[in-house]
């Protein structure tokens, strides 16, 4: 499988510009999606994390928030929860808050 | 006084939002993050683009590409809600089924949409709500998109209006719900629906086949999509399946709580006092961007530097842009082009200068609209708990040299 998204990544990386035949073989044949690596910052509670966080989406979501306050993660915890229904457990809320907030904090409370 | 050393903060990789509530006031205004850089990964049908999450892709055009009124299909930015998008779809085969308040549910292919029903062919600006929404302080809710989540292509498709006659429309039709082959990964996560209300139908809405003379990018919704001119991005809805015509309004997670924006006079709020009542976001107010030159490069004192760019509004047109090289205090009219595109579409400016003195130039430009809206200094536009509708006066720095 990963094999699989490497070598797409390879053949969209030697397209630079697409002309009208690439295109129709696109459409006829479909696409391969390239997979991106988002590194998470080793850390304490990462793996646990990790697991609650990119399931309906990539890291990228949140790399892309900078660096925020506590109450900021807090809140973007739980509204996954409220929201868009993540399956995080009351009592495993602070872990996660707690990583975000030491590897990708702004040094803030509020 | 207006100027800023924005660029300075702006982050290089497009991963992190440099400007975060860290180094600036709570609820501020800037110009949004610029120069992020494209990845090294391109995706399908597209160059590299500045790329913010591969599940579900999002991706933004860079600031170059603004230097022209058309958006190559492969510079076009993509933005899904969604991490499940089909990666093959037989066109022969797909087709959008539409039911509900009607008189005949019929499913349409795209054969059928491109063969039975008048083509109609209009260029328009798409643009994300959330366009640029990095520029407010404290982080709103959404994506810190840059400047780039737009684009403006020529689409052809069927009217909205001829393909809801075909399955007839019942008297107590009153909305109409959209909806694609996007889907969350979590059942229990609400889809990615949207709805149109019967009223605000008309003429120009089209379920678009083609895009700049080609079929649409798998990433901008091959193999149909729904335009709707003047209005952002947020509904239309792309590989679009499923047409349901209801009697009342849906209750939509998409619709109820995101792309709103306070109901009152100025669209705006404070972190601690939100607005009680929201509204959608829908028409687009009055903006532009400089395509060329970028931040940051340099340019030869006493040698021509053409300023080019787009404007755009929500179709009411754009009367003038007007470039500052002064912070903002004097303003000099740039040259449109012909405007023969139409007014859904970018209009493109030019200014020609001829930086006489050595050191940092800043060049804005403010476009000004049919209505006579214009566009607020960065500083001066106000937030909004989503981040909606930024549409600050653009500037960029240049380094001029002797
Ligand atoms: C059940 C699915 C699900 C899970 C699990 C989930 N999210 Fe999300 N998240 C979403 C959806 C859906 C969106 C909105 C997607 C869009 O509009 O592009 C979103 C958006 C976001 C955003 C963008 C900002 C915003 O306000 O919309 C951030 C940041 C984010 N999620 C962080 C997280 C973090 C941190 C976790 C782990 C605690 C997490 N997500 C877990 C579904 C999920």
């Amino acid at each position: 499988m990963r094999k699989q998204m490497v070598t797409a990544v390879i053949a969209a990386v030697l397209i630079t510009s697409l002309g009208a035949e690439e295109n129709k073989a696109e459409i006829q044949k479909g696409i391969k999606m390239p997979y991106m690596a988002f590194p998470m910052k080793q850390g304490k509670g990462m793996y646990s994390t990790k697991g609650k966080c990119n399931m309906c989406h990539s890291w990228g979501y949140v790399l892309n928030q900078g660096p925020q306050s506590k109450a900021f993660w807090r809140k973007k915890v739980i509204k996954m929860i409220d929201v868009f229904q993540a399956p995080i457990k009351n009592e495993d809320i602070d872990e996660v808050v707690e990583y975000l907030y030491k590897n990708y904090g702004n040094g803030k409370e509020n | 006084m207006l100027r800023r050393d924005f660029f300075k903060q702006a982050a290089l990789i497009a991963g992190s939002a440099a400007v975060g509530s860290t180094t600036v006031d709570a609820d501020t205004t800037t110009h949004p993050v610029d120069n992020r850089k494209v990845a090294d990964i391109a995706f399908p049908q597209k160059r590299p683009l500045i790329t913010y999450s591969d599940r579900p892709p999002l991706l933004e055009t860079p600031r170059e590409v603004f230097a022209n009124p058309i958006t190559p299909n492969d510079l076009f930015f993509v933005r899904w809600h969604m991490p499940m998008i089909p990666t093959y779809i037989n066109p022969h085969y797909f087709s959008i089924k539409i039911d509900g308040e009607v008189e005949k549910p019929v499913k349409i292919t795209v054969d059928s949409l491109k063969d039975d029903f008048e083509p109609v062919e209009i260029t328009s600006v798409l643009q994300c709500g959330g366009n640029s929404r990095s520029a407010f302080h404290p982080t709103p809710g959404g994506i810190q998109w840059g400047p780039g989540a737009m684009g403006c292509a020529k689409w052809k498709g069927a009217r909205l209006k001829d393909v809801l006659a075909k399955a007839g429309l019942k008297k107590g039709a009153a909305w109409i719900k959209f909806h694609g082959l996007e889907k969350p990964v979590y059942t229990k996560t609400d889809g990615f629906v949207r709805a149109l209300e019967l009223d605000k139908l008309h003429d120009k809405i089209i379920i678009a086949y083609e895009m700049n003379g080609e079929a649409l990018p798998y990433l901008n919704g091959f193999p149909v999509r729904l335009i709707l001119p003047g209005f952002y991005s947020d509904s239309w809805v792309k590989m679009l399946s499923n047409i349901t015509v209801t009697g009342t309004k849906p209750k939509l997670h998409f619709m109820d709580h995101a792309y709103r924006v306070p109901d009152n006079e100025c669209e705006c709020e404070t972190p601690d006092n939100l607005a009680a009542k929201t509204k959608p976001i829908e028409e687009m107010n009055v903006n532009s961007l400089i395509g060329y030159p970028t931040s940051g490069i340099q340019v030869k004192q006493g040698a021509k530097l053409i300023v080019r760019g787009v404007a755009f509004d929500g179709g009411h047109g754009i009367a003038k842009v007007e470039i500052s090289t002064d912070g903002g205090t004097s303003w000099q009219k740039a040259t449109l082009d012909d405007g023969t595109q139409g007014s859904y579409a970018y209009r493109s400016f030019r200014h020609t200068l001829m930086p006489k003195q050595a050191g940092t130039l800043s060049i804005m430009a403010r476009a000004t609209n049919t209505k006579g809206e214009t566009q607020p200094f960065a500083e001066e536009v106000k937030w909004n708990r989503g981040g909606y509708k930024y549409n600050g006066i653009d500037e960029v720095t240049v380094e001029v040299i002797s």
